[in-house]
């Protein structure tokens, strides 16, 4: 057992891919994918992976019961805006690239995307990967912020896939 | 450009018309144990910049943004018994010499004065944040 220590800068990374097939956007948003975006400037990252559930009562019992319904997965995060990220690189086959994260969210653009917890490349390493869309998106400045900060969610849609490095 | 050079060239815009004040180019180094702005009075004299560095925002990925604190200091010594008539307008005029520099998130300049027998020196500080 050991904690996953993230102060290296190489753990706990968001890749994003986006593309009209969705298995190619998977393979985008693979961790070290050459065409994945690979999110910078990320301040912290949450991942929310929460069964729905429904709490009831009877009348034979003093506390009351519950049953799973589905799963409920979410991202969120907080970023540094950058100006390329945010607003896109130009064409390119990763339309989160192209569009950046205003841009996917505006035309709602479904995308894949990965979370690495242990960094990548390395056997062992662990990561989850889905699909949702972007929303959240919030810029904002002051004069004592200094720069463009944004939070950022990314609603699952769908299920979390908990995938190993080999 | 360097700040201090920024302040050198403003100071000499902002006290072109008090001609009983010098600025002087130089650093207040000392000579016999006395600075230059107690031996050369009504003179002002800009010291180096000192420079404190400091994370601003910590990223995941150790892309840090980093906020910069520059800190300036000037002298100007004069004679305590016989003050410049002009002096409330020279120590103005040397404080808003802050306003040259430019992009920061946050800009201040201060004074204090320090007697000591018949001369009173004026000790301003200058202090520039920028990302």
């Amino acid at each position: 057992m050991a904690v996953i220590n993230v102060t290296n800068g190489t753990q706990a990374i968001l890749t994003i891919g986006a593309n009209a097939v969705k298995a190619t956007a998977d393979t985008q948003a693979t961790p070290g994918n050459a065409g994945g975006l690979v999110v910078p400037f990320v301040q912290d990252i949450t991942v929310n992976a929460t069964p729905g559930t429904v709490r009831y009562s009877t009348l034979d019992s003093t506390s009351s019961s519950a049953f799973t319904t589905v799963n409920e997965n979410g991202l969120s995060l907080n970023l540094l805006v950058d100006e390329t990220v945010m607003f896109g690189a130009g064409s390119n086959v990763n339309l989160a690239v192209q569009d950046g994260l205003f841009g996917v969210s505006k035309n709602k653009q479904e995308i894949s995307f990965s979370v690495s917890f242990t960094g990548t490349g390395t056997t062992g390493d662990i990561f989850l990967s889905g699909r949702g869309f972007i929303g959240g998106l919030a810029p904002t400045a002051s004069i004592d912020g200094a720069v463009w900060l944004s939070p950022v969610e990314i609603i699952v849609n769908g299920e979390l896939t908990k995938t190993v490095e080999s | 450009m360097t700040v201090r050079s920024d302040i050198l060239t403003q100071l000499g815009t902002n006290l072109a018309t008090h001609t009983n004040v010098k600025l002087s180019q130089e650093l207040p180094w000392e000579t016999g144990d006395n600075p230059l702005y107690l031996q050369n009075m009504k003179t002002v004299y800009v010291d180096e910049e000192q420079i404190n560095v400091e994370q601003l925002y910590r990223t995941l990925d150790q892309s840090n943004v980093n906020s910069t604190v520059t800190t300036v200091n000037a002298y100007l010594s004069v004679d305590a018994k016989n003050q410049l008539s002009d002096i409330n307008t020279v120590v103005a005029n040397i404080l808003l010499a802050r306003n040259v520099i430019s992009s920061t998130t946050d800009s201040a300049s201060d004074y204090e004065t320090d007697t000591e027998g018949d001369v009173i020196t004026y000790t301003f500080e200058y202090n520039f944040t920028t990302i």
